[in-house]
Formats: C-alpha cells, structure tokens, sequence
C-alpha cells in the first residue's frame, strides 16, 4: 500500500478503519493520541512548539534545548480530528549552521501540497541519540494561492495544477501570462525581445494602481528585477515568479500595495525560453547565457541588457538552482567583481547577510553565501549576471535553490515535494526582496548615485578578472567557508588607467563570427545595447572610460580583457598637470586630474574629455564631437552647444551657469552635478537624462532639464 | 523539431497592453477546478472511470501514487510521449524524445517497451555540457542512445524476464534477468519503477543509461564552476 498524501476524506475514514480493525498497537499513529495527553514534560524533550502557515511552507519555532546539536522535524498527515491519515515523516533537519542566532530555532518545513493538513513534532538530538518528541502541533497548509472564486486569483499554472509533477510549459506560460494581463489593471506584459527560436520573451511590468506607461516613467520609479529562469534546466524560481505575478497582480494586502504604489516589480519569468523547452543549460545554440550579459552575443542576453537599459532596476534577483546537496537552502552571492563600486557590492551584502538572513532565521529559511559548506564557485566573471549588474551599478544577488533535499530535507527522493520546497523557498526569497527593496530604497538610490558619480570620474585602477573578498560570516552560520577569495593577480590589474578606447571603424562596424548564424550583431550595436557612449572621431570611434559603466568598459575594450569584444587601443591622457591661460581643443583632449587656468575652448568637430579637473574660466564647447566632464570644478559658464555626439556632465562643480543645447541624436546624461547658477537645456534632439542621479542646481531648471 | 510549441500556436509579436481576447479553452484550463479532485487531476487528459495500474520498484514510492496528477492509472490511455512527460524523474528522457522527434517510433502499433532511465541516470553518465551537446546539436546521436532503450512489442516486466533477453530498436541484445520484483538489464540497469502502462507501450524506469556513449560526467567540464 502506498499513500503520502490525502486530499479525500473517504480516504481517511477508510484508513482509521483499517487501523481499528487491525487493532495495530501503540506505535505509529497511535502514538498521536498519547503525546496528547503528556502534561509533564519528559527531560530535553522540546517544548513550545509553533506552527505558522506560509505560502507554501509552515515555519516551525520551538524552545532551544540546552545540549542539543541537532533537531528532527517530524511531519504526519492528519485529518480534521487529528487522525493520522498517513506515515510519520522526518522531513527536516536543523542544524547550528542554519540560521544566525541559535537560541530561537526555526525550520520552515516545505515540499507539501499546498493545502493538506498536518501535524509536526521536534525532538532534540544529543550527538546519535534521539530524546522524545515533542508534543504535536498540527495546522492546516495554506492552499495555493487565491481564493478559486474570484477572477484573477483563479488563474493557475500547470505545475500547481499537476501538484509539481510537469513545470508550466512554454504554451501554458504565454495563457497564463496572458489572463494576468487581462485581468489586471497592475499589470503590463511587455514583450521585450524573442529568443533564437522565435518564442517571446515576456515580462511582467507591476504596479499600483496601474504600472508606468513607459520605460522612462518605469525607471523613475526606482524598480526592482527578478530574472527568474537563464538555463533551461533549472526551473524552480521560474515557477515562483509565475506565481509572484499572480499574487501581485490579485492581493488585498496592504502593505504588498503600498510598495506596488511607490515602484515598480519587474518580472522576467523566461528570459531563455528555448532552453526550457528543450531542458538544457544553454540556449538553443548550447551557448549559457549567463556567460553571456557581458558580450551579449545572442539575442536573449542582447534583449536583457537593452531592458536594463531603457528600464533601470535599481536592485535584482537572478534565480538558480544548485546542483550540491551539502548547502543551504538558498547559497546567495552578491556582485563581486572588484571592478564593481564598494557602494554597491555593500548593499548587495546587507541585502544578504543584513536582510535575508536574518529574515532566514525568522522564517526558517537557510540561506547561506554561495558554495555555503565550500566549494569553488562564485567568482568574478563579469560574463556572468550577478557581476554584469553590479557593473551596471544594481544592487543584486544571485540565488541558488538547493537542487536535492540533502541532508537537511530527508523527505526529498520524492520529486514533486522536492520541486515544491525549491520553488517556495524561491517565491519566499523574492517577497522578502520586494519587502527589502521597499524598506531600504533611500541607501539602495543612494548607493546607486554614489556608484553612477564614481564610475563616471574615471579613478582608480582597473581589474580585468577578480573579486572583493567576501568575509566569513560569525560562526555558527556558514560564513567560515565563503567562496574563494578569487583575489586579482597582477597581470588582471591595470593602474594606469586610459582615459578612452579607439575603435576603428572594421572593429566597431565589422562583421563579427560570434553568435548565432544570421544573428550575429557588430561591436556598435552590442556597445548601444549596453547603453555607452561613444564618439565619432576623425579616424574612428572613442568609447571613454567616463560614463556610469566604467568598470565594464575596458573588460569588453581592452587587449588585456580575460573574455574581451574587442581589442581598442587606449587612449591615455593628454594632459595631466597644470596648464595656465587658454586652451584650445582641436582633435582630441584629454585631461585627467588636470588644472587649467583660463579658459577652455572645444573647437567645432573636436573631442574633450575631463575627468577629475579643475578649469578656472569658461568652457565652451559648441559643435563638438563630443563633450565629457565628471568629477571636475569649472569656475565659470559651461556652454555646450550643438555637440554631435555624446555630452557627459556628472558628479561636477560648476559656478556660474550651464546650458546643453541642440545636442543632436543623443541625449545628454546630466547627472550629480552641483550649479551654482541656472541650468538651461533647449533644443536637443533626445532630451538629456539624469539616471535617476538628481543635479543641485541653486537656479532654475529650464525647459528639458526643468526636472532634471 | 526540438520545439514544444508548434508555430501556429506563438502569439504573434506584440507590445500593446491591450489584444484580443483571451482564448476561452486556454483560460479554462488555467482556472483552479474547485471541488474537483478527479483520478486525472485535472490534466484534461483522460476520462472516463479510472484506470488501475499497479507499478512495481522502489522508486514508486516517490512517484504521483493515489489521485495525485499523473498518477500510473491517469496515464494508461495516453500515447507513449505523452505519458513520460507525467513521469517527474523523466525530465531528461522526455525532452529528449521531443529533441530527436522520436515520439513516432513510441506510438505507433504493434507498440514498444521503453527502458527509460531517471534524471539521475543521465546525470551520473553525462556531464552538463555534453548532455546540452546532445539535446541541442549531436541529436542523431541522441536518437541512437535512445533507440537503444526501446525495444519493439508492448512487454510488462515479467515477459521481459521470461524473454530473457530483447533487442532494441537500435538493434543491441540486452540480456534480461529477473531482480526482486523488477529486471535487470544489460547486466547493469536495475528497473526502479516498472509496469507503466501508455498506450500501446510500457514504460519501466531504469536507473542506469544504456547505449554505448562514454560516460562524461564527473569531468573536466562537470565541476562546479558550471553551476550558477
């Protein structure tokens, strides 16, 4: 006879009627009733057990027992009246390692279908030896979410409907996706691209009481990302997202609106929808996408960074599975990448460590750094996703569900409940994101505007491979084996840093082999997906180093590159000490920590770009190529006119007046600047942007800069 | 044809909010069925009384049992293809039927045998990468692999033991021996859970790969920096 799980009652009356008739002694079920009568407490047994229903999991608490160096979480099958309707389970293991303060235990059981009752028991373990059970405590399991009357929170995926035994299909996706839209005023679905093989890939645009119009209007909303599913094979977190969607798009509560009304969820549930039909890695043509956001080769990952582009989450989850079964539940690793600002890469930290783990401890969730008990991954190849948005000053972590139970989850060997406990454990991790993201949106925009200035000023050495450490976590919690230190070796450093790179016109417009056949994209269109700017010189194309993806550019840019697009050659400063009286710029300048006392000129077709200087006098730039300036004083009127190309004004200090107008065919990026004076835009082509990095203007804003 | 999704059926581009309306069939099958718990769970896939079909193997017990969706009697109507993909430690077997097109070789009359190994077989033969080569480019050699796991005439376990040896489709001889309450095969695969029956086919699950393919796993390109 075979059974685990019982949704008829026939079934259960059947089941105590065979149990009566067989007259089993009191083991098993029967020893359900006698715990209930056990008023004194036998020694070290667990006391205080509590259950609190999650969507789907049941956090168990219970009071720490002095001695004990392990927990069993038992879980049985029960009906209304308590009757066992199934075999006792060990279904948990809790271990020290597992959360970060061990005097309140918790252990969030999960892998059940949604909706069964049940009833859990905690004993002690000193070393091997088992001390009795504690009394039971029994809860019925919140049903999958949404009240199967009301429209909308209807709606199912085909993983819940077949209780985890298939993950929702391509084709049950695009209906699924589809009714949210229908029948949600919060929800936008956006196609944003398609894959190889033609199938859509979608996102879901949320927001109360109705999302922004635009990715424009998105963006200043300060939103927030989930990538759910990149390699085909590891369909947890996509299952999660689906369901996310649908709570979002359908909840009541309060405070799930209150975030919704002040930004915006961004969910991208299939970003490689071919390699989840096809239940492989990579995408159709075997390639891992995420060892691709950096070089963008193919179509989906080209499609994403434009998305990052024009959308700009500000914080991210990237959803995974983990193929080791000695880890936590959720192996987390921020942005490493040493090339990442510090700004970042912390809040990425205190969104784990400050967060996740101790919501973790509350909930009964075992998240962990990546790798978790050891292992050598988590380093910083900015191919990968965690490391390209950190590079793209977002703060985000990579999530790992654990594949198998492993040790900790002996309940597992069953697949659905297996698939049941990754996929929750996932849909709790992005909650608790959005609930974070709400609560910390001050240092995570601060951070941001902190990195844009940083990375556009264009200081401080440049690594092509390597990683921030990532410290060890206080013991017991299993930060005493975080992932290797990946520190950079000398020859992936490079301290004199160029002020630009020169692409000639076969690197930045040729025909490149890399890619899918007949989709293959040039450099140019890989470097405007990413959203750079890029001057049109003389006898090529100039890709300065001062914009907010600095610490991206020479990894695609450079000779040196551990994985580069293409080698440019560096442009090093032109200037760098003091220069008194006038300058006159014909071709291309640059100054780099550079002091000039008088006034600047930018001859018409020339290019100047200034990062970290001081200019006593006016500057004019009208009818240059291009025009960059961060992290410089100007003590005097800035006027940029008519410029072709790009104009680049951050993290300045300008008295007196500056005006950007009838810039061409792109927009200026006027960010973190303090003026003294009036800020006059008028007449350019695309009107400028501040990337969400506010200017201090002291006077008025005019015309396209007005909010700027 | 390694798509899940015919043509017809994509969604034409679109990036409007608003399009024609929903499909009533697909929003159907979307809608939770309250108060129905029916021996199909709601698969949509068969009907009529339910069906008893008793699996045999250790690993039945981690199988949808009872009335859960794809339990082994929901599945006895169904074509061959169909029903693997109600099988959850066939994930990888099932996508590769569908990457080589080799679901009409498992449908059609006098009807087969498959020998379908689990998710954990393929991981411990293949590597990663290499499984992605297969699925993805070398499916011809894929659709060897797995013709060597399909043998011709619809056989409950205890004929293949009786037969003591059967020849695949791809024409190897695997020898047959009767284990516990399962087969042994090639002398190396144990059936885990067996006896599924589909139409026109039987399905026993293996715990061990066939073929002749060299096994790949645990190599060069199987190690941890594969993951995330």
């Amino acid at each position: 006879m075979r059974y685990r799980r019982t949704t008829a009652g026939v079934f259960s009356s059947l089941l105590a009627a065979i149990l009566a008739a067989t007259a089993l002694p009191a083991q098993a079920h029967g020893q359900l009733a006698g715990t209930a009568l056990q008023l004194q407490a036998e020694p070290n047994q667990v006391q205080d057990v509590t259950v609190v229903q999650g969507a789907g999991y049941a956090t168990l608490a219970w009071t720490h027992v002095d001695g004990a160096t392990d927990y069993q979480i038992e879980r049985t099958p029960v009906a209304d009246d308590g009757t066992a309707t199934g075999n006792s389970v060990i279904v948990g293991v809790w271990r020290p390692n597992r959360q970060i303060n061990n005097s309140e235990p918790t252990f969030a059981d999960a892998g059940f279908a949604p909706g069964n009752r049940f009833q859990w028991r905690v004993r002690a373990r000193f070393g091997t030896t088992a001390q009795p059970y504690s009394a039971p405590v029994a809860g019925t399991t919140n049903a999958h979410w949404g009240d199967p009357g009301t429209p909308g929170q209807n709606l199912r995926t085909q993983w819940e409907n077949t209780l985890g035994a298939q993950y929702t299909s391509d084709v049950n996706e695009y209906a699924y996706t589809a009714a949210i839209d229908e029948l949600s005023d919060r929800v936008r679905v956006v196609e944003i691209g398609r894959t190889i093989q033609n199938r859509p890939i979608n996102m879901f645009v949320i927001g109360y009481p109705t999302p922004p119009a635009t990715p424009e209007a998105v963006a200043a909303t300060n939103p927030l990302l989930v990538n759910c599913n990149v390699h085909g094979n590891e369909p947890g977190d996509r299952e999660a997202c689906f369901i996310m969607a649908r709570q979002l798009a359908f909840t009541d509560d309060p405070a799930t609106l209150d975030r919704l009304s002040k930004t915006t969820m961004l969910i991208l549930p299939t970003i490689n929808g071919d390699g989840r039909a096809a239940n492989s890695r990579g995408n159709s043509t075997g390639q891992d996408l995420n060892r691709d956001y950096s070089l963008i080769r193919q179509p989906e990952t080209q499609t994403f960074v434009e998305m990052i582009r024009d959308y700009r989450p500000i914080a991210s989850y990237d959803g995974h599975e983990y193929g080791n079964t000695n880890t936590g539940d959720l192996p987390m690793l921020p942005p490493r990448h040493a090339n990442v600002a510090q700004g970042i890469f912390d809040e990425s930290q205190h969104m784990i460590e400050g967060h996740m783990y101790t919501q973790g401890a509350k909930d009964g969730w075992w998240a962990c750094p990546y790798g978790c008990t050891g292992a050598n991954v988590g380093l910083g190849e900015e191919t990968i996703l965690r490391n390209t948005l950190g590079l793209k000053n977002v703060v985000n972590s990579l999530l790992e569900l654990r594949s198998s139970g492993g040790p900790t989850r002996p309940d597992e060997g069953n697949t659905a409940n297996n698939r049941r406990r990754k996929t929750y454990s996932a849909l709790w991790t992005f909650n608790q994101f959005l609930a974070y993201h709400g609560a910390r949106v001050g240092d995570i925009t601060a951070a941001r505007a902190e990195a844009i200035k940083f990375q556009s000023a264009n200081t401080g050495r440049i690594v092509f491979r390597g990683s921030r450490p990532i410290e060890a976590y206080p013991a017991p919690h299993p930060g005493d084996t975080p992932p290797p230190v990946d520190a950079p070796t000398p020859e992936r450093i490079l301290e004199q840093v160029p002020c630009a790179y020169k692409l000639t016109e076969e690197q930045y417009h040729g025909a490149r082999t890399d890619g899918p056949a007949g989709r293959q994209t040039t450099v140019a269109q890989r470097l405007a997906a990413h959203g750079w700017k890029v001057v049109k010189v003389a006898d090529g194309y100039l890709v300065p180093m001062s914009q907010p993806e600095r610490g991206l550019v020479p990894l695609l840019l450079d000779g040196q590159a551990a994985e580069g697009l293409v080698a440019g050659e560096r442009v090093a400063p032109t200037l760098t000490g003091t220069h008194n009286g006038p300058l006159t710029v014909s071709g291309v300048a640059c100054l780099d920590g550079a002091t000039v006392r008088g006034p600047v000129r930018v001859q018409p077709g020339a290019t100047l770009i200034v990062n970290g200087g001081s200019i006593n006098g006016p500057v004019d730039a009208s009818g240059a190529a291009g025009f960059v300036l961060t992290d410089s004083t100007v003590n005097g009127p800035v006027n940029v006119t008519g410029v072709r190309g790009p104009v680049v004004l951050v993290g300045n200090k300008v008295s007196g007046p500056v005006n950007v107008v009838d810039s061409a065919d792109v927009a200026p990026l006027i960010a973190g600047n303090t003026v003294n004076g009036p800020l006059g835009c008028t007449g350019n082509g695309i009107a400028p942007t501040n990337l969400e990095v506010a200017n201090s203007v002291s006077g008025p804003k005019f015309s396209q800069c007005a909010s700027l | 044809m390694t798509d899940t999704l015919a043509w017809a059926a994509r969604p034409p581009a679109r990036r409007d909010r608003r399009r024609a309306t929903l499909v009533g069939a697909a929003l159907t099958l979307l809608v939770v069925a309250s108060g129905c718990t029916g021996a199909n769970g709601g698969s949509g896939t068969s009907s009529g009384p339910p069906v008893t079909v008793s699996v045999t193997g250790p690993l039945c017990d981690q199988l949808p049992a009872g009335d859960e969706p794809g339990n082994p009697g929901s599945l006895a109507g169904q074509p061959a293809d169909q029903a693997l993909q109600w099988i959850p430690v066939l994930t990888t077997f099932e996508a590769a039927v569908r990457a080589t097109g080799l679901a009409d070789e498992l449908t059609g009359t006098p009807g087969v045998t498959i020998l379908a190994p689990t998710d954990d077989a393929f991981a411990a033969k293949f590597s990663r990468t290499n499984l992605d080569e297969l699925l993805l480019h070398d499916t011809d050699e894929l659709r060897g692999l797995l013709r060597d796991h399909v043998v011709t005439g619809s056989l409950p376990v205890a004929e293949l033991v009786d037969a003591g040896s059967v020849t695949t489709l791809a024409g190897t001889r695997l020898a047959v021996t009767g284990q516990e309450q399962g087969a042994r095969v090639a002398d190396r695969a144990d059936t885990v859970c067996a006896d599924y029956q589909a139409s026109n086919a039987r399905i026993h699950v293996i715990n061990q790969v066939l073929g002749s393919l060299p096994t790949t796993a645990g190599t060069e390109d199987d190690h941890d920096h594969t993951a995330h």
